[in-house]
């Protein structure tokens, strides 16, 4: 069968699976990334590849693309044994993923990307049919506000992932791989996004979908496969299961609670923004933060809710109006400036700027406050020790593996040292972008407990957050955000579900 | 709790395994070189072959900060050594002081430096600035010696080749210096900081580190190193002219590349590069022995580099990324 053609199955149980992987093993020096996993996917179907951080599903992704080699096990696809490996072999056999870290080639154009490494392509095509045929593509994901001759490096990082997944339309496969295509996406994004799969699906393609988003499992997944320590569960009928018993699934255990109390807040204000102008605001912002209060802000993309994040840390310029902290004016005109004040900053990319990828998890853990632990310009072997083990073990990151280079941990563990670092900085208020991308539910209610604890130590906490779950459970006060405005900012418990989407739609849903 | 806790018994990434790569090579180039180089063992020739490291070597160990921090490396090495060279002989004939001498190059090329960390910093490509600060002083040198030799008459002592306790003072200096930069590298501070801004920049940034401090300071200390080798060769020959160190430039790259200190920062240790000098030391010492002509001696220490690099950036995608 040419990769071109696709079977219109319609999944039932009798069907020859359209791919079947069996006892896959593979190693990374000590880490024994799969073990012995079995894999099924039928023809039509959409498969939820589940399990912790860490658990090997992108490894598996990996193996399928072809990006690394198994150690041992067969791979089968439509009855026949094949190898996947290098991944010019796995393209033929009509596979196509879109990774958890982007692969689009920033320097090049958005129509540039839609063909690159795409077959059959001729060398010196036509610019006008280039852009024509990336104008479809691109409408197709929801970003037809994007001019094909645009920069990728000047998309955002919600725009990069639906781009990704246009650049895996143009190619005609037969089995399509989703590791974590929402984790950059706020709610009309992932809409858009479950709606291409679901037509791909239709088609009769088959779906493999990572996530740690369990909502979305329910609404597009026919079976769940969980994957834990790098072993495989059967695969489940999704039909039987509830989001609970995913969790208990990736878990082994029951999850007792996502979202930790809230505690009292404090009497003053810890940081005051009055009037905020910045890149991305369209009428000026104010609000309050008092210590221990975890501030919500939550807008579809480009909506200004980071753009607010961004002006508080000073990563942008320029910016307008004031901004006290403990009743003293707070410049924003660097990030040196609100740092040494005490404001910390994760922002939503942390392959860009969150993580020193070549570095130790134990130099990343230090690097915001490493001078803090230095004397006369030394620093204290033992005091880094000390405090980056700290941090790691309240965040359950394997202390024996400090000092393994972040770039070799799963993704989820990224960002946990991504975030977890500004822990020994001590800081006064703490900025967050999006801080449980791509973290497992485990270790996502081990986050928010954390953002709990130093509110009760008198932090005062913003979270920018395209997630409506989160924002609900976790913020003390939340404010939406639409087209570069404060629509609304209210009490958490003066809000629901219904009327935060409606509030983050705005007009549109009406 | 984690998936990543439960990983069997973790032990540590061999970190043996990157070094090895780089002394594993060194150690079996030397044997090759003793087994058909009769001559290549004795005393003299080890001596030569230090003395030749040593130079090389502490300007590679001083430019390690530099490339560890993502600047790259400078294209102006040569000039910059010549001129201390230059300005060291040149005031000595003058009849200076030796340690007002010293002082004087040391400052100097340090100021120079740090007005090429400036530029860098404030957003101009490195190499393009070094390369251009290389010819600028080449031509200000060659312009004021008017192309002569410039000499101490009556030099008093050519202490820059004479030695300590037995040890040569080039190589006691090499070792002096590669133990102190790597001992700054690795613990202090300034050292991390350089790291990471070579790690990742915009990371850099956030965490509150000053790129411009950190590319300033490792230009000021690899201006320390030029000044040091300038000035030991100054005293060691007591003359120089515009066209000394002609091939400093291309050794200290190679033997910073070879000791497997990556070219884009990041990673590497000035402890790598001495290595690395001391490995390209002898390749070349060994083709001179052999009778080697100087085209295909630079060819072959080329194909060394360019050997190296390659297995050593397949090393560390293998090991780190994805
Ligand atoms: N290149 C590598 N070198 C060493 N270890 C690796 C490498 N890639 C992955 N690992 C390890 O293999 C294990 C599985 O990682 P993987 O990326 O498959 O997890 P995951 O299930 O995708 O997690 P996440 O949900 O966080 O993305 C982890 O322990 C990870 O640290
Ligand atoms: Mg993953």
């Amino acid at each position: 069968m040419t990769p071109g053609h696709v079977n219109s199955g319609t999944g039932g149980a009798a069907e020859k699976p359209r791919l079947l992987v069996r006892r896959l093993s593979k190693r990374y020096g000590n880490v024994q990334a799969l073990a012995e996993v079995d894999f099924e996917l039928r023809p039509g179907e959409v498969m939820a590849l589940l399990g912790e951080n860490g658990a090997g599903k992108s490894t598996l992704v990996k193996v399928l693309s072809g990006l690394v080699q198994p150690d041992t096990g067969t791979i089968e696809i439509d009855g026949a044994a094949v190898t996947l490996y290098p991944s010019a072999r796995s393209q033929t056999a009509g596979v196509a993923v879109v990774h958890q870290e982007y692969s689009s080639v920033p320097t090049l154009s958005v129509a540039e990307n839609l063909v690159l490494g795409q077959a059959g392509v001729p060398s010196l095509w036509l610019p006008g049919r280039l852009r024509a045929r990336a104008r479809d593509l691109l409408s197709a994901v929801g970003l037809d506000h994007i001019d094909p001759g645009t920069l990728v490096e000047r998309l955002s990082v919600a725009e990069m992932q639906l781009l990704e997944i246009a650049r895996l339309l143009v190619r005609d496969a037969r089995i399509l791989i989703f590791d974590e295509p929402t984790a950059a996406l706020a709610d009309r994004e992932i809409e858009r996004v479950l709606a291409v799969i679901k037509r791909l699906a239709a088609e009769g393609r088959s779906v493999i979908y990572v996530t740690h988003r369990l909502p979305e499992v329910f609404r597009i997944a026919d079976r769940v496969t969980v994957f834990r320590n790098g072993r495989s569960l059967p695969a489940r009928p999704t039909s039987e299961l509830n989001v609970d018993a995913v969790i208990t699934m990736m878990l082994g255990r029951e999850l007792q609670t996502m979202f930790p109390k809230r505690g009292t807040l404090g009497a003053q204000a810890l940081l005051q923004v009055e009037a905020l102008k910045a890149p991305g605001l369209v009428e000026p912002v104010s609000f309050v933060i008092r210590p221990g209060e975890i501030v919500g802000l939550t807008g579809q993309l480009g909506s200004g809710a980071s753009a607010v994040v961004e002006a508080l840390a000073g990563m942008v310029s320029p910016v307008s109006g004031r901004v006290l902290l403990d009743d003293k004016e707070l410049s924003l005109r660097s990030r040196a400036a609100t740092l040494k004040r005490g404001i910390a900053y994760c922002s939503a990319d942390r392959k860009r700027d969150g993580t020193f990828a070549v570095r130790s998890i134990r130099e990343n853990l230090s690097s915001p406050w490493v001078r803090s632990v230095a004397r006369r310009g030394w620093i204290s072997a033992r005091g880094e020790r000390e405090r980056s083990g700290d941090i790691a073990s309240r965040f359950a990151i394997d202390v024996k593996r400090l000092a393994t280079a972040v770039g070799a941990l799963s993704g989820g563990n990224q960002q946990k040292v991504a975030v977890g670092k500004w822990l020994g900085a001590e800081p006064r208020v703490m900025l967050l972008e999006e801080p449980t991308r791509g973290v497992d539910v485990g270790a996502r209610a081990e986050i928010y407990q954390h953002l709990r604890d130093l509110c009760a130590a008198g932090l005062g906490i913003v979270v920018a957050s395209s997630d409506t779950a989160e924002v609900l459970g976790l913020s003390d006060t939340i404010a939406t955000f639409y087209r570069g405005r404060l629509t609304a900012i209210r009490p958490h418990a003066e809000w629901t579900v219904d009327a935060l989407v409606r509030e983050v739609m705005h007009q549109e849903a009406a | 709790m984690s998936a990543e806790l439960s990983v069997a018994p973790a032990r540590h990434r061999p970190d043996w395994l990157l070094p090895a790569l780089t002394l594993g090579p060194a150690v079996a180039g030397i044997i090759i070189a003793a087994i058909i180089t009769p001559t290549f063992l004795n005393p003299d020739n080890i001596l030569s072959i230090l003395r030749n490291a040593s130079l090389i070597g502490i300007v590679a160990v001083a430019m390690t900060p530099l490339t560890l921090s993502g600047n790259f490396v400078s294209l102006g090495i040569s000039q910059s050594a010549m001129a201390a060279m230059v300005a060291f002989v040149a005031l000595l004939g003058e009849g200076w002081n030796q340690l007002a001498t010293i002082l004087v190059v040391l400052f100097g090329l340090v100021a120079i430096g740090m007005l090429q960390g400036v530029v860098v910093a404030a957003g101009m490509n490195p190499v393009i600035t070094t390369l251009a600060a290389g010819a600028i002083i080449f031509g200000v040198v060659s312009e004021a010696t008017e192309g002569r030799i410039v000499s101490v008459r009556d030099y008093p002592a050519t202490w820059g080749g004479g030695d300590v306790i037995g040890i040569p003072i080039v190589i006691l200096v090499f070792v002096v210096f590669t133990a102190l930069l790597t001992l700054m590298m690795s613990r202090t501070v300034t050292g991390r900081e350089t790291i990471l801004v070579g790690a990742n920049r915009a990371t850099a940034e956030i965490s509150g580190i000053s790129l411009a401090r950190v590319t300033i300071v490792a230009f000021a200390i690899f201006s320390i190193g030029l000044a040091i080798a300038g000035i030991l060769e100054g005293a060691a020959f007591g003359e120089a002219t515009a066209k000394s160190f002609p091939n400093l430039t291309i050794n200290a790259i190679a033997a910073l590349l070879v000791g497997g200190t990556a070219i884009g920062g990041g990673q590497g240790s000035p402890l790598r590069s001495a290595a690395g000098a001391l490995l390209i030391s002898v390749i070349s010492n060994m083709m001179v022995l052999n009778d080697f002509s100087p085209g295909g001696r630079l060819a072959i220490q080329g194909a060394v580099v360019a050997a190296a690099v390659v297995l050593l950036d397949l090393f560390r995608r293998r090991g780190v990324r994805r």
